[in-house]
């Protein structure tokens, strides 16, 4: 370099120098940028801009702080610091639509927000402070945000008992129940039933092997891709019983071969009175008056029969029982007969009462549901059998074993079967690397992997023992969520200590008399008594506080429904004077509310003055007739009245118009404010209410002379 | 030229340097229904779904409680009582009666009963069965089914609070 060059610096040097100082301050530049435009800092930004728009601002930025918001729960492991951009979640002013998210309102919800965080319900990353990592599965982060459909999964991870308030989460479990997953799997908070399916070990001597091939091979039920339940045909609301078993025709003949020779216990066949078939034979009408009866008896309370009302055909009746429009051409009349009389003969867990029966009844109910409860197609298609040879059941038994069929059902020598299927009471918290989607293209999700499981189990596994269940899809959703709900033991011992488990309340069962005359008519299948028993008829556990024993006799013996609306009700049993006073003795006396005191109004003068008011008080003040009726006007939400003072006992009328829900929980009659005089008026007129034709009982407890010559 | 150049490779490497914050995926996609606790067919047309919030959803179940019976021309049990009362109540989603009357007109009338407020004293009081977040709920859910659709006066008051 000549000398006088040095010091001097070229053009060249000076343009590298420009370009390097301009990149280093490029460079320096990006941090603040970046940092600057940094999502949640945008979103804080852009908040500010919001509130200015609107009336309150003010208000909306009272809380404003430039930083990172969030809510820390140490003891439920929560750092969520979603409210960093969800700003406006707590301003009563911002629930409406129109309002950009992340800024809306939160929806009410019975929890408070800052008491529980966010991730407790939503899932997701909540330390994160970037919107896809907050929101969506990363690589660091596997569980992202359940989707808002499935949301009331999250109610169910720490409420396990029954919840009303979460309507899908409800009808999931519900369903989990009747499709009784249970049985081949375990269940967070659904318990196993103790016999899932119908006891098998004498099913040979009910029904033919060619009926056993079709039963596999076609279920009565069937639902279709919408989800609408079919029985036999008919539409239903019913809910299916046995789901479809993918069986090919070598097993099916073994199954069916297999059952077909299941007897275990014989039955002694029932001979009606040749007197009785005698009279009866000739009589054209038999099977007619046979219906009669049938009707008569309320059998239509458990079981539904396809009724063809204006050209339309549906099925009509109760679900408690199976559904018998062409049980005549299933069964074999010897076993109809011996079921009629004593069901638990052959099924010891039978839910169907123990009727008594005359000779002519039997006689004309089973005509009836022999010659027109029938198919002459049902069989159709199907091949003619002969007697399973010894390999076919050999086979068959095997079948049994393999397909699970001993998880729901019992036949003799096969050992009962539990957890056939995976435990499944922690996939609701399951990351995506631990499920297998196999080559399937379901989308990867936990959801996506249930819902595609319940749609179809061969998606993901072609060798899936699992049957196929049809269901619609607002029920495939309900049981998914119920599915997310099962998350496992909690991750907390402060979350554990949330956990609201159910509660079943324990059987009822009473010795002595009573307790006979209760399981031979199963009362507990449609009452309740102390938390236990069924709900499609009154709660009985206050009934001897509640009604007069006089009535209640009567009662039992021609059930005349209280309540005209309902299409299900109490079944006629044919019962003897006797077993009505045992169970009316036994409500009476230990049936009974401690809210209501026996002596409390038992004691008390109702004068007709008192009852003249309370008709007043009835018809003008509180127009009580908008939901009871009396005589032929009035509404039907209520029960009746008209028979309301040999029904009721005072010491009850006067508790309850004080306070209706002390004595029923969840009665809809609403308390009203009456004034002690008011309720002593209304029960004075209510005893005065006696339906006609039937005379007081000496000893019913209201004596008001006017009813009975006012003048004596 | 050169200070072009320059200027062009600067702003390059500052895009290239934002591009790096951009997300790194877009959300899922929309679901339609994101709001919907629960839903309900809209009274005009049965195929159309109104998805409802928590607090709409638990008025539609205390509705189809304790209410439905006499606000309803269908029930659960099939017919309806609203025949059997006179006057004949109005069904939960007729916004031409109900949009008019304030909020807490609706909450005394079903607090105290009709005759509170020289109404039908068929219309009995709700107030000592329900609580008074169950009433705001029943109302909240006859404010989303009315037909025509309901439409404030003024911004709502805070329902519950959520922080």
């Amino acid at each position: 370099m000549p000398a006088e060059e040095m010091g001097k610096i070229s053009r060249k040097m000076r343009v590298a120098f420009a370009v390097s100082s301009m990149i280093f301050v490029a460079a320096l530049a990006i941090s603040p940028v970046k940092d600057l435009r940094l999502e949640w800092k945008q979103n804080k930004r852009a908040y500010v801009r919001f509130a200015q728009t609107r009336p309150d601002t003010k208000r909306l930025l009272a809380d404003f702080r430039p930083g990172i918001d969030q809510i820390w729960l140490p003891e439920l492991g929560v750092v969520d610091r979603c409210t960093t951009c969800h700003q406006g979640m707590a301003q009563p002013t911002l629930p409406d639509a129109g309002v950009p998210q992340p800024f809306r309102t939160h929806p009410p919800i019975p929890h408070r927000v800052g008491d529980w965080g966010c991730t407790v319900c939503h899932r997701g990353q909540g330390a994160a402070t970037e919107i896809a990592e907050a929101h969506e599965t990363t690589l660091a982060w596997e569980q992202p945000m359940l989707p808002m459909k499935y949301i009331q999964a999250s109610c169910g991870s720490c409420h396990r008992n029954a919840l009303a308030e979460a309507p899908k989460l409800n009808r999931g479990r519900e369903l989990l129940a009747e499709f009784n997953c249970a049985s081949c799997h375990k269940l967070q908070g659904i318990t196993r039933a103790a016999m899932p399916g119908p006891d098998l070990a004498n099913i040979g001597n009910k029904v033919s092997r060619e009926w056993i091939y079709k039963w596999l091979k076609e279920p009565r039920t069937v639902v279709d891709a919408d989800g609408t339940v079919k029985v036999n045909g008919y539409e239903t609301e019913e809910s299916p019983r046995m789901p479809q078993f993918r069986l090919n025709e070598k097993e099916l003949v073994a199954l069916s071969g297999f059952l077909s020779v299941q007897r275990s216990r014989s039955i002694a066949p029932y001979k009606i009175d040749p007197r009785v078939i005698a009279r009866w034979d000739k009589q054209p009408d038999v099977a007619d008056q046979g219906e009669t009866r049938f009707r008569q008896m309320f059998c239509s309370t458990c079981h539904s029969l396809a009724v063809t009302r204006a050209g339309e055909t549906k099925l009509i009746g109760g679900e408690i029982g199976p559904e018998l429009t062409k049980v005549g051409s299933k069964v074999n009349p010897d076993w109809l007969l011996a079921w009629l009389r004593n069901p638990q003969a052959y099924l010891p867990h039978s839910q169907m009462p123990r009727y008594e029966w005359t000779d002519e009844d039997l006689y004309k109910v089973s005509r009836y549901m022999l010659t027109k409860l029938t198919d002459s197609d049902l069989l159709s298609g199907v091949p003619k059998f002969e007697a399973a040879s010894a390999e076919e059941v050999e086979t068959g038994k095997r079948m049994f074993i393999e397909k699970g069929c001993a998880s729901c059902h019992a036949v003799e020598g096969v050992p009962p079967q539990q957890d056939l299927g995976p435990d499944l009471t922690a996939l609701g918290g399951k990351n995506i690397s631990e499920l297998d989607f196999g080559q399937s293209k379901i989308p990867r999700t936990l959801p996506g992997y249930i819902q595609a499981k319940l749609a179809d189990p061969t998606t993901v596994n072609p060798a899936a023992r699992m049957p196929q269940y049809h269901m619609a899809a607002a029920d495939r959703e309900a049981v998914t969520t119920a599915l997310l709900s099962m998350t496992g033991p909690p991750a907390t011992s402060a979350r554990e200590k949330l956990v609201v488990s159910s509660r079943t309340a324990p059987e009822f069962h009473a010795p002595g008399a009573f307790g006979r005359v209760y399981e031979r008519y199963k009362c507990a299948v449609c009452h309740q008594f102390n938390g236990f028993g069924g709900t499609l008829a009154p709660d009985l556990s206050y009934e001897g506080s509640r009604a007069q024993k006089p009535w209640m006799i009567d009662f039992l013996k021609n059930p005349q429904t209280l309540r005209p609306t309902l299409i299900l009700r109490m079944p006629q049993f044919n019962m003897s004077d006797q077993e009505a006073t045992i169970l009316a003795d036994y409500l009476s006396l230990s049936l009974q509310s401690p809210a209501v005191d026996p002596q409390g109004a038992g004691a008390k003068q109702y004068t007709p003055q008192m009852a003249a008011l309370g008709k007043q008080l009835y018809e003008v003040k509180y127009q009580c007739q908008s939901c009871h009726t009396i005589g032929s006007a009035g509404g039907y939400v209520g029960p009746n009245l008209n028979n309301a003072g040999n029904w009721l006992k005072p010491e009850w009328i006067e508790a309850w118009l004080k306070n209706p829900q002390a004595l029923v929980p969840d009665t809809i009659q609403p308390r009203f404010n009456f004034t002690p005089e008011e309720i002593s008026a209304l029960t004075a007129y209510l005893g005065t209410l006696r339906q006609s034709g039937k005379a007081a009982p000496a000893h019913a407890s209201i004596k008001v002379a006017a009813v009975r010559g006012a003048g004596k | 030229m050169m200070a072009r150049t320059t200027t062009a490779i600067a702003v390059a490497c500052l895009l290239a340097a934002l591009a790096g914050c951009r997300p790194k995926g877009s959300m899922e996609a929309r679901d339609p229904l994101r709001n919907a606790f629960d839903t309900v067919a809209d009274a005009s047309d049965a195929a159309k779904l109104v998805p409802l919030t928590y607090q709409q959803a638990q008025g539609k179940r205390i509705f189809e409680t304790y209410c439905v019976w006499c606000h309803a021309d269908a029930t659960p049990a099939g017919p309806s009582n609203r025949s059997n009362v006179t006057p004949m109540p109005a069904v939960i989603t007729d916004g031409t009666a109900l949009n008019g009357l304030s909020d807490e007109y609706m909450q005394t009338i079903i607090t105290l009963g009709g005759s509170a407020l020289g109404k039908s004293a068929m219309m009995p009081p709700y107030g000592e069965t329900l609580k008074e977040d169950d009433i705001r709920a029943v109302m909240a859910y006859a404010r989303a089914v009315a037909q025509p659709p309901y439409e404030p006066a003024a911004r709502p008051k805070p329902q519950i609070p959520v922080k």
